[in-house]
C-alpha cells in the first residue's frame, strides 16, 4: 500500500520534472536562436556598409582625391567587422553585434566623407583640366604666332642675303 | 649656305616639337599608359618580422607569434580579407593551379583595407590546448588565435618519414571585387607546419 502511494506521488513528480526541463528548453532555444539571428542580421549589415563605404572610397580615389585618413577609418571598421565575425564563430552573439553595430557606425561615416572628398576632387580635378587646356590652347598658339613671324623675317632676310650675293666665275685653272 | 626650303624643313621640324611640348599635359589626360602587373603578396614572418625562426615544434599551452603581412600592387585601394585555417595533414589545402581555396571553414580572420603600393602587417599569436597523444595519434582540442579560442578538435597520426605529428597552420587571401561585389579566392596563401611534440 505504501510502495503504491509512493508510485503515486513520485509519477507526477516525475512528470513534473520532465515538462519543466521540455518547456525550460522550449524557452532558451527560440532565445538562443534569435541572439544567434539577431548577430548574423547585425554583421550582414556591417558587411554591406562596409562595402558600400569601400565603393564610396574608391569612387573618390577614382576622381583623384586623396583618401590615407579614409582607407585608416575604413581599416579600423574592417578590424571591428572581423572581430565581429571571430566572436560569432565562437558563438559570442552579444560582442559580435556590439562590434558589428560599431563598424556600422564608422562605415556610414566613411560614406559621407568620401562623397564629400570625391565632390571636392572633382571640383579641382575639373580646375586643373581647364588651366591644363588653357596652358596648352594659349601657349601652342602664342608658339605658332611667334614662329610665324620668325619665319616671316627670316625669309625677308634671307632673300636680302641672297641680293646681295655676287655671282663668282670659278675658273677653271687648267683648262 | 643652306637651300630655303631645307630651313623651312627645319622650323616646321622645330613648330611641331614645340607644339607636342605644349600639348603633352592635355595629351596626359587624354592618353592612358597601360600600367604595371596587378597582384598582391601575401606573406608570413617570425617573431623578429624576419624570414625567420618561425615556430616548428609545438606543445600546449605555449604562445608562438608570428606577422602576417599583406601588399598590394593592385593599382587602386584594395579591400582584404585574410582567413586564417589550421587543418591536419589529411584535409584540403588550397590549390594554387585551379585557383580554388581550402574547403575547411575558416577560423580566424582579419579584414583590411591597403591603398596602392602599400602594405599592412598585424601579429598573430596562437597557442594550443587540450592536446593528448594515444596509439601514435596526437589530438587537438583548441587552438587560440589573438585571444579567441576555437574548438578544432583535431587529430594528426605519426608521420614515419618526417617522424611527427604534423599540423599546418594557413592562411588564405581573399579579395573583394567591386564589379560582382563579392569576395574571391585571390590565390594567395601561405602556411606554417608544425609539429606537435607535446603536452
Amino acid at each position: 500500500m505504501k510502495r503504491l502511494r509512493g508510485r503515486f506521488v513520485k509519477a507526477p513528480l516525475l512528470f513534473l520534472l520532465v515538462f519543466m526541463v521540455f518547456s525550460l528548453s522550449l524557452t532558451r532555444l527560440p532565445f538562443y536562436v534569435s541572439a544567434n539571428d539577431e548577430a548574423s542580421l547585425a554583421i550582414g549589415e556591417a558587411d554591406n556598409a562596409l562595402r558600400q563605404a569601400f565603393e564610396a572610397v574608391l569612387d573618390a580615389e577614382r576622381a583623384g582625391a586623396n583618401l590615407s585618413d579614409l582607407i585608416v577609418k575604413l581599416d579600423e571598421a574592417g578590424g571591428l567587422l572581423a572581430e565581429a565575425e571571430n566572436a560569432y564563430r565562437v558563438g559570442n552573439f552579444s560582442e559580435a553585434i556590439s562590434k558589428a553595430d560599431k563598424c556600422s557606425m564608422q562605415a556610414d561615416g566613411v560614406v559621407g566623407e568620401a562623397l564629400n572628398l570625391k565632390g571636392s576632387a572633382l571640383a579641382d580635378a575639373q580646375k586643373a583640366v581647364l588651366q591644363t587646356l588653357t596652358f596648352s590652347w594659349v601657349g601652342g598658339a602664342a608658339f605658332l604666332a611667334v614662329l610665324f613671324l620668325v619665319w616671316g623675317w627670316f625669309k625677308r632676310v634671307y632673300a636680302e642675303k641672297l641680293m646681295r650675293m655676287k655671282p663668282e666665275v670659278a675658273v677653271d685653272a687648267e683648262a | 649656305m643652306l637651300k630655303l626650303e631645307d630651313y623651312k624643313a627645319v622650323f616646321a621640324s622645330v613648330g611641331l616639337i614645340c607644339v607636342l611640348l605644349f600639348a603633352s599635359p592635355t595629351l596626359g589626360l587624354v592618353l592612358r599608359l597601360p600600367g604595371g602587373e596587378k597582384f598582391s603578396e601575401l606573406w608570413v614572418l617570425g617573431p623578429g618580422h624576419m624570414a625567420e625562426d618561425y615556430p616548428f615544434n609545438v606543445g600546449a599551452d605555449v604562445n608562438y607569434l608570428v606577422y602576417v603581412g599583406v601588399g598590394n600592387h593592385m593599382g587602386c585601394s584594395a579591400y582584404y580579407v585574410v582567413y586564417v585555417k589550421f587543418r591536419s595533414q589529411t584535409e584540403s589545402l588550397p590549390n594554387a593551379t585551379a585557383g580554388t581555396p581550402s574547403l575547411l571553414p575558416p577560423l580566424f580572420e582579419f579584414r583590411l583595407f591597403v591603398e596602392d603600393g602599400k602594405s599592412w602587417e598585424a601579429p598573430l599569436r596562437f597557442s594550443f590546448s587540450n592536446v593528448s597523444f594515444s596509439e601514435n595519434r596526437s589530438f587537438v582540442g583548441s587552438l587560440m588565435i589573438n585571444d579567441v579560442t576555437f574548438n578544432v578538435d583535431k587529430s594528426a597520426s605519426w608521420d614515419v618519414e618526417n617522424n611527427g605529428y604534423y599540423y599546418q597552420l594557413f592562411m588564405e587571401l581573399w579579395i573583394y571585387n567591386v564589379e560582382f561585389q563579392a569576395f574571391e579566392f585571390h590565390n594567395r596563401f601561405v602556411g606554417l607546419w608544425l609539429n606537435m611534440t607535446g603536452v
